[in-house]
């Protein structure tokens, strides 16, 4: 259960939006408990077995299907709004830059700005997207794996390969446009370059919700996820080592909903 | 072989517009519709390859190209199809091919119906080139054209038409979702079409959350199938045919899958027409002239597109409105102008390293699937010439389990989180290890001699 707790965790810090995007892992749970529990089953009427396997694939399938119209539906969306950006770049260095038709330094600034803080932020939801992938693609390899321990099947290495193609779980595309935010940001960074390196943490206070709370626990997750457990295989992740895990643990503080 | 799709998809779809009730019009459109088809099946492979530019991994090229992803309404029961509601006579009849159907059906689950048809078939394909390296082709392509006799509800011409055994039962469960997707397909092929099927679609533009679709559909599932077969089947067609409008606010369920080049041309063609408020979906879809794109796609990611541009801050703030705005602080103190670009700096490298850290592990991932899989074929190749001389193979599994077993401890080490050290050389040992995971994965269900 402790990857349901750790998923239902990330569901808690995750947008709002997506809270019920994400892969119902407790109910496939009890599905294949109800398959398991009944093992008589299937050696005598096999199509009671088969009902159940097929409950439990069409189950699956929905899911999937779920994650792959809300995945191209922000990846739509993350097209359109990088386009965006782009173009909000250009417009406010050909108006208010330097070399623009009305320089002006302090427009030039609130806008660079206001910029900054959207690319970060939609750097931060395409790789919360991304990771929104990621977590769902675990919980459908665990659940799988589950299935075929307790009812011997042979769904899992069929199923995954089906699951590594779908459109949720290909995110080169995204990806893609979050490096070039990274590399945009770096530039524009360096633009308006600031003195002083304040500890952020006081900042981190007031901004720590949504994106930012997200990406810590997203991290944080994905570190416990892949400490060596019981049934740690040969299909098993390796460790992750953070290097500041401990400093991340901190932002996890101030936390408005109780985490169990 | 073109013909013989064509005809099916011919007699199954006058069969359900006859049970709609609409077999008036349908009898005018039918020339039309197989006209159509045969414009579909000639476009369907573009459609794809313009939806699925991404494919990862691709061991058995032609079989894995064609079973896409799914870009609409899934067949979850497709599955279910040999397994599930079957009688036992199919079943039976099903058994000795039993995990090789259950595998193609997997494969070709969640496709797009017109293309399941191209995919059942491929995934029959891939089963058999995986498992006995035979080609089937020709011998098997008929029955997988019958397998997606696309959801008729009343059961005699499931019976009719079925030739595959236990999918039939399962079409209810498939939902008329899949007919109504399929008959989008002919919507979006075919303008000479679009008004017949208007007609005939007159009362499908409801909009219904998906969820609901779901719901009802595992609650038949829940319930005795067969049972409910025909007391259900008038409910699930009218709530697929809800669901189908649900996802685009049209009877259109496809998925277009954008890209920075398409929404370029989107664009550009906007731009042509005079803006996003001035655009008409109608002229973009002309403009661009972007096949499988279709009317509604066009108006989606034209209403997103408008979205964008014209409300960014509605935009930004729609999906993060629990983030405690920074401006506000932003505008009571200059200092806090410093806290803000260093808030945002950690932010961001925050958000870079959860970045590097999912494309790890995702690749991670990838390659462990790979390589089970790799393993697996070397496996059942082993085991197949294992049978031609049946006592070597008993012993050639053991001793390479026992072989292999001397390396399961210095896995964990192998794997190190950075891509760059797991390339081919290392992947000898790593083939190894999972010969093991594979063996016990291969050997579970059947009982074997060897011990692990």
């Amino acid at each position: 259960m402790k990857f349901g707790k750790r998923l239902k965790r990330q569901i808690q810090e995750s947008l709002p939006s997506w809270r019920d995007k994400f892969l119902s892992y407790k109910d496939l749970k009890k599905l294949v408990r109800l398959i398991s529990s009944a093992p008589a089953a299937a050696a005598n009427g096999s199509s009671e077995y088969g009902k159940a396997e097929a409950e439990f694939v069409y189950l699956l399938n929905s899911e999937i299907e779920k994650f792959n119209a809300f995945f191209m539906e922000e990846e739509e969306d993350f097209i359109i709004r990088h386009k965006e950006l782009q173009q909000r770049i250009q417009r406010a260095i050909g108006t208010w830059g330097p070399n623009g038709n009305q320089p002006s330094q302090i427009d030039y600034g609130k806008e660079m700005e206001k910029i900054r803080k959207d690319i970060v932020d939609f750097h931060g939801e395409m790789v919360l997207l991304m990771n929104y992938s990621n977590i769902n693609y675990t919980g459908l390899a665990k659940i799988l794996k589950k299935y075929d321990k307790r009812t011997g099947g042979l769904l899992r290495s069929l199923f995954i390969q089906k699951v590594l193609q779908q459109p949720f779980f290909t995110t080169d595309l995204i990806s893609q446009l979050a490096k070039e935010c990274e590399s945009s940001i770096d530039a524009l960074f360096t633009v308006a370059e600031e003195e002083q390196v304040w500890g952020g943490r006081e900042a981190i206070k007031v901004s720590g919700e949504g994106i930012f709370r997200n990406t810590v626990q997203a991290l944080l997750t994905m570190q416990e996820i892949r400490r060596a457990s019981s049934t740690y295989s040969h299909f098993s992740l390796p460790p992750l080592n953070l290097p500041d895990s401990d400093l991340m643990l901190l932002f996890q503080l101030n936390s408005p909903i109780p985490i169990p | 072989m073109k013909a013989h799709p064509v005809l099916s998809i011919q007699r199954s779809s006058e069969r359900q517009l006859s049970n709609h009730g609409a077999s008036g019009a349908l009898s005018s459109s039918l020339p039309v519709l197989s006209s159509t088809l045969e414009e579909k099946y000639s476009m369907l492979p573009n459609c794809q390859q313009l939806l699925m530019e991404r494919e990862l991994v691709n061991t058995n090229s032609l079989a894995l190209h064609a079973s896409l992803p799914s870009n609409k309404g899934v067949v979850g029961p497709m599955l279910a199809s040999t397994s599930g509601f079957s009688t036992d006579l199919q079943f039976s009849s099903v058994v000795p091919l039993e995990r090789h159907s259950r595998k193609s059906f997997l494969i070709s689950q969640s496709s797009d119906n017109g293309a399941s048809m191209l995919l059942t078939h491929h995934s029959r394909t891939l089963q058999s080139t995986m498992s006995s390296n035979s080609d089937c082709w020709s011998k098997e392509s008929l029955p997988n054209f019958f397998e997606y006799p696309v959801n008729t509800p009343s059961m005699d011409i499931q019976a009719g038409s079925n030739n595959n055994g236990g999918c039939v039962m399962t079409e209810e469960l498939c939902k008329q979702n899949d007919w109504q997707v399929w008959a989008d397909q002919l919507i979006n092929d075919g303008d000479s079409l679009t008004s017949n099927w208007n007609e005939i679609f007159v009362d499908t533009n409801i909009e219904d959350p998906e969820s609901k679709e779901m719901k009802s559909a595992t609650k038949i599932l829940t319930t005795q199938p067969q049972a409910l077969q025909q007391i259900s089947s008038p409910s699930l067609e009218s709530s697929s045919l809800n669901l189908a409008s649900s996802a685009s606010s049209a009877p259109n369920k496809t998925r277009m899958h954008w890209t920075p080049e398409l929404h370029e041309a989107f664009v550009e063609a906007v731009n042509k027409l005079g803006g996003g408020e001035k655009a008409t979906p109608k002229g973009v879809l002309k403009l661009m002239k972007v096949e499988g794109l279709t009317i509604y796609h066009v108006k989606s990611h034209l209403q997103k597109y408008r979205t964008a541009r014209y409300r960014p801050d509605s935009l930004e703030g729609s999906s993060e409105k629990k983030l405690t705005p920074i401006k506000e602080v932003a505008s009571l103190d200059l200092k806090t102008g410093v806290e803000i670009t260093e808030a945002l700096r950690l932010q961001m490298e925050l958000q870079k390293c959860l970045h590097e850290q999912l494309e790890i592990q995702r690749n991670l991932q990838l390659q462990i699937e790979e390589q089970g899989r790799y393993l697996k074929m070397i496996f059942e190749r082993q085991s197949g010439a294992g049978d031609l001389l049946k006592a070597s193979s008993p012993s050639s599994l053991g001793s390479s389990s026992a072989q292999t077993t001397d390396n399961v401890p210095s896995s964990p080490s192998k794997n190190e989180p950075s891509c760059s050290r797991l390339d081919n050389g290392e992947s000898e040992n790593a083939r190894a290890d999972a010969i093991t995971a594979s063996v016990q994965l291969l050997s579970g269900p059947t009982p074997s001699p060897q011990s692990e």
